[in-house]
């Protein structure tokens, strides 16, 4: 049943679809960055060619869950799904859902079209009307009605309960406030819950407390030098434990780690999410915990290694940086397995394949 | 035996090619011969033409992810394996398509 589903097809597909866009836009935030832009706030007043390059990158950002979301329901129900997919990712991304919320949408809205074209019948003359009005209506109505209702509340109680709480232990336990928050922020690479420890960090930065918006700073940087890292021990143990895929978009990823874009991850968190996942959050938390005990602060919300010299204590923020990402490294070394689909090149050498569920249709 | 075959991977750059290779080299050393068209992510290069997809015995699509134009192969046997498969084995995945045909 869940394999005649294939929902991993379905994931790769998005991912497929996605690797251009996310590679873009997270390169024209890097370049925009180290070019002095900031993301434009008002377009009616003057802006500079770094702070158009930001901006471009961003808006690429924001198309992540819509393609992820269309690619799915492509992938499930062809052509009929791109369109509807393209809103459910719009969705995800006004109620705070992100590139989970994405895939979601993208999967409820898929097998909702392909059932629907497949079993809605309509009288002849109505026929032309299918594919351009009632499949993309009906679709868009029902499935985006319930990511806002019933996907969308819950995940604004919970970021209210978020909120509230880590209001209350900010003044308790600092290295456990610096855990919550850290491992929050690299829980799912700039989704929901990232959200709100970064909102968190940038309203209390703004009443002048610095310690939460290190954390969030380094908490971002962690999962793609994590990555890096474990992928350099794979290397140097000589065990495989990525595809060449994988590793080309580690090498995307790391580039984009250095300007604080987790979203290079995001690739490589989607083909194997909870082992990836696990190692960043407990890399992040440690390397969390560490910043806020020894009470490093940061003035300025964003902007990767390029601020670290701005920090109260750049040479702590550097340790528990490296303390986490090394965690995660490891981490991820000991936890991945070796890939089922590694290449063998070599010509003329055949391995042993379970040819069984071959069929011919 | 006539094969055609359409070939893509998740990220479109190198899979994609590698599989449609070995299966075009391991047709050859089996006596049969293969075209397959590549969906990569720079799009799809060497298409399938509907002469060569009329004229085929057996469609092999290679791929980890949807591939544009299935409705292209109706009616033909169309045998899906993942690109690892055709990496791994590419000898013995035809070698067991010609037993399936067989029976």
């Amino acid at each position: 049943m869940w394999k005649k589903l294939q929902l991993k097809k379905h994931a790769l597909t998005a991912i497929s679809y996605m690797l251009p866009v996310v590679v873009t836009a997270g390169l024209l935030i890097a370049i925009g960055n180290l070019t002095g832009g900031q993301v434009i706030e008002n377009y009616k007043m003057s802006y500079s060619l770094p702070d158009a390059l930001v901006s471009l990158g961003v808006l690429g950002m924001g198309l992540l869950a819509p393609v992820i979301s269309a690619a799915i329901a492509y992938s499930i129900a062809d052509r009929p799904g791109i369109g509807p997919g393209l809103f459910m990712g719009l969705v995800a991304n006004s109620i705070g859902a992100g590139f989970l919320g994405g895939m979601l949408g993208g999967y409820l809205i898929g097998f909702f079209i392909k059932w629907l074209v497949k079993h809605l019948k309509v009288p002849k003359w109505a026929q032309g009307l299918m594919p351009m009005m009632i499949v993309p209506l009906l679709s868009t109505l029902i499935i985006g009605l319930l990511m806002f209702f019933v996907i969308g509340v819950p995940i604004v109680w919970a970021t209210e309960a978020m909120t509230s709480f880590l209001a209350g232990l900010q003044s308790s336990g600092k290295f456990l406030f610096g855990v919550i928050m850290g491992g929050m922020a690299a829980f799912d690479f700039g989704g929901p819950v990232n959200k709100v420890a970064s909102l968190f960090a940038d309203g209390l930065l703004l009443e002048g407390v610095q310690e939460p918006e290190a954390v969030k700073v380094l908490a971002s940087m962690i999962p793609p030098f994590g990555v890096t890292i474990s992928w350099v021990l794979s290397k140097a143990f000589n065990k495989q434990k990525f595809t060449t895929g994988e590793e080309d978009n580690i090498k995307i990823a790391f580039p984009m780690g250095l300007c604080m874009i987790t979203e290079g991850v995001i690739p490589i968190a989607a083909v194997d999410p909870i082992r990836v996942i696990v190692s960043c959050v407990v890399g992040a938390a440690i390397g969390g915990g560490l910043s806020m005990s020894w009470g490093v602060g940061s003035p300025v919300p964003s902007g990767g290694v390029f601020i670290i010299p701005a920090m109260t204590d750049p040479v702590k923020f550097t340790i528990a940086l490296l303390i986490g990402s090394l965690i995660t490294g490891v981490l991820l070394f000991v936890l991945k397995k070796k890939p089922a689909t590694d290449i063998a090149i070599k010509d003329d050498l055949e391995e042993e394949v379970d040819f069984s569920d071959i069929t011919i249709n | 035996m006539k094969i055609i075959g359409v070939a893509a991977c998740t990220s479109g750059i190198a899979h994609t090619y590698i599989a449609k290779e070995k299966i075009v080299k391991a047709a050859q050393a089996l006596g049969h011969t293969a075209t397959i068209e590549t969906q990569g992510t720079i799009g799809t290069e060497d298409e399938l033409t509907p002469e060569e997809i009329k004229a085929a015995d057996v469609v092999i699509i290679a791929a980890d992810i949807k591939i544009g134009g299935r409705e292209r192969f109706k009616g033909k046997k169309i045998v899906e394996v993942p690109t690892s498969m055709v990496i791994k084995a590419p000898k013995g995945l035809i070698k067991k398509i010609e037993e399936e045909l067989k029976k």
